[in-house]
C-alpha cells in the first residue's frame, strides 16, 4: 500500500482537472483545426495525377494515355476519364497534348485520317494540327491544342497536371 | 454539346457547325421487362455520353425520349415521328436514335431518322475498368457509323 494518503479534496481536484481538461481540449481542437485549415490545404491546388504509364513506354510517336480522377458536381461524385496524346520531343522532353479540339471541343486523333500522316485530325469539321499541336491554317481551328503540365515521379511514372496554353507551337 | 445551359449558349453561336442530333430512346415499365429496361437506362446513357465527348462540336445530345413500353405502337410511333421531324425542321441534317429496345427495329423504316440499335449489356456486376472498356468498344463501332453517315452527304 502507498503511504501517501490522498484526501477526498485532492481526489476531487484531480478528477475535475482531468475531466475539465478533456472538455476544454474537445472544444479547442476543432477551432484550432479550422484556424490552420487553409495552411493544410494550400498544397492541393497544383495536383498532379498519376497516369500509370511509365516514361519508358513513350516514344517520338504520340500515344494515347488515359488517366482518371474524381470529380464532384454538386453532391454527385463521378470518376472522369481524360485522355492525353503524349510523346517525346527531340530533346527527349515529355510533351502531353490535350485532345480537345480548339474549334468546338471534339476529340482529335493522331493520324485520324489516312491522307494526313503526322498530324492530329478532328473528325467533326476536318480540323488539322501539326505534331506540336499547331493548328494548320485553312482548317476550322483557330488556336493550337492545349498542353498538360507534366512531371515524372521518382519511379518513372508520368504524371499530368493542369491544362495550360501551348508553348511549343 | 449536351442539353445544358452552357452548351446551349454555344449552340446558338455556332449553329452552322452542328448538324447532328442524338436522341437516346428509353422504355419504362413495371412488368417482366423492368430489369432489362433498367439495364438499358444505365447502358445507353453511358454510350451516348462518350459519343458526345468524341463529337462534341458537331452533335447535340438531347435528353432521352422516354415512353412506357406498353404504350400503343401507334402512339409511340407518332410521337417519335414528331421528334425526328421537328429536329429535321430545326436544321439537324442527321438525327441518330440510339436504343436497345427491340421494338424500334420493327418500325425502323417508318421513321425518317437513323436508328442505331445496340444489344444492351448488363452493367450490374461489372467493375469500373471493365465497364469502361466495354463502353469504349461499343462507341468505337458507333463512331464509324456516324462518320460514315457524315461522309455520304
Amino acid at each position: 500500500m502507498s503511504n501517501q494518503r490522498v484526501s477526498r479534496r485532492q481526489f476531487l481536484n484531480y478528477t475535475l482537472t482531468g475531466v475539465g481538461g478533456f472538455m476544454a481540449a474537445g472544444m479547442l481542437m476543432p477551432m484550432v483545426r479550422f484556424a490552420i485549415d487553409p495552411v493544410l490545404t494550400a498544397e492541393a491546388g497544383g495536383d498532379y495525377i498519376s497516369t500509370g504509364t511509365s516514361i519508358d513506354e513513350l516514344s517520338d510517336v504520340p500515344t494515347r494515355v488515359d488517366f482518371s480522377y474524381e470529380q464532384k458536381d454538386a453532391w454527385y461524385t463521378s470518376e472522369v476519364t481524360q485522355t492525353a496524346w503524349v510523346y517525346l520531343d527531340e530533346n527527349q522532353e515529355v510533351v502531353a497534348l490535350n485532345p480537345t479540339c480548339k474549334h468546338l471541343g471534339c476529340t482529335v486523333n493522331w493520324e485520324g485520317r489516312e491522307s494526313d500522316p503526322n498530324r492530329f485530325f478532328c473528325p467533326c469539321h476536318n480540323g488539322l494540327y501539326e505534331k506540336s499541336g499547331k493548328n494548320v491554317p485553312g482548317t476550322p481551328p483557330t488556336a493550337p491544342l492545349d498542353m498538360f503540365e507534366t512531371r515524372v515521379s521518382d519511379d518513372g511514372i508520368l504524371q499530368l497536371g493542369q491544362v495550360v496554353p501551348n508553348t511549343i507551337a | 454539346m449536351i442539353w445544358n445551359t452552357k452548351d446551349i449558349t454555344l449552340f446558338f453561336q455556332e449553329q452552322k457547325y452542328i448538324d447532328t442530333a442524338v436522341v437516346p430512346l428509353l422504355p419504362v415499365s413495371f412488368g417482366d421487362q423492368a430489369k432489362q429496361e433498367a439495364d438499358q437506362a444505365e447502358f445507353i446513357p453511358l454510350v451516348t455520353a462518350l459519343l458526345e465527348k468524341q463529337f462534341k462540336g458537331r452533335m447535340m445530345l438531347l435528353p432521352p425520349f422516354t415512353y412506357f413500353s406498353n404504350e400503343s405502337t401507334d402512339l409511340k410511333l407518332q410521337r417519335m415521328k414528331q421528334w425526328s421531324e421537328t429536329l429535321k425542321e430545326k436544321g439537324f441534317e442527321h438525327v441518330f436514335l440510339i436504343t436497345s429496345d427491340p421494338f424500334w427495329r420493327e418500325v425502323e423504316k417508318e421513321i425518317s431518322a437513323d436508328l442505331i440499335w445496340l444489344p444492351s449489356i448488363p452493367m450490374e456486376h461489372m467493375d469500373g475498368k471493365y465497364k469502361q472498356k466495354i463502353i469504349e468498344d461499343q462507341v468505337s463501332q458507333l463512331l464509324k457509323i456516324v462518320v460514315g453517315k457524315w461522309q455520304t452527304n
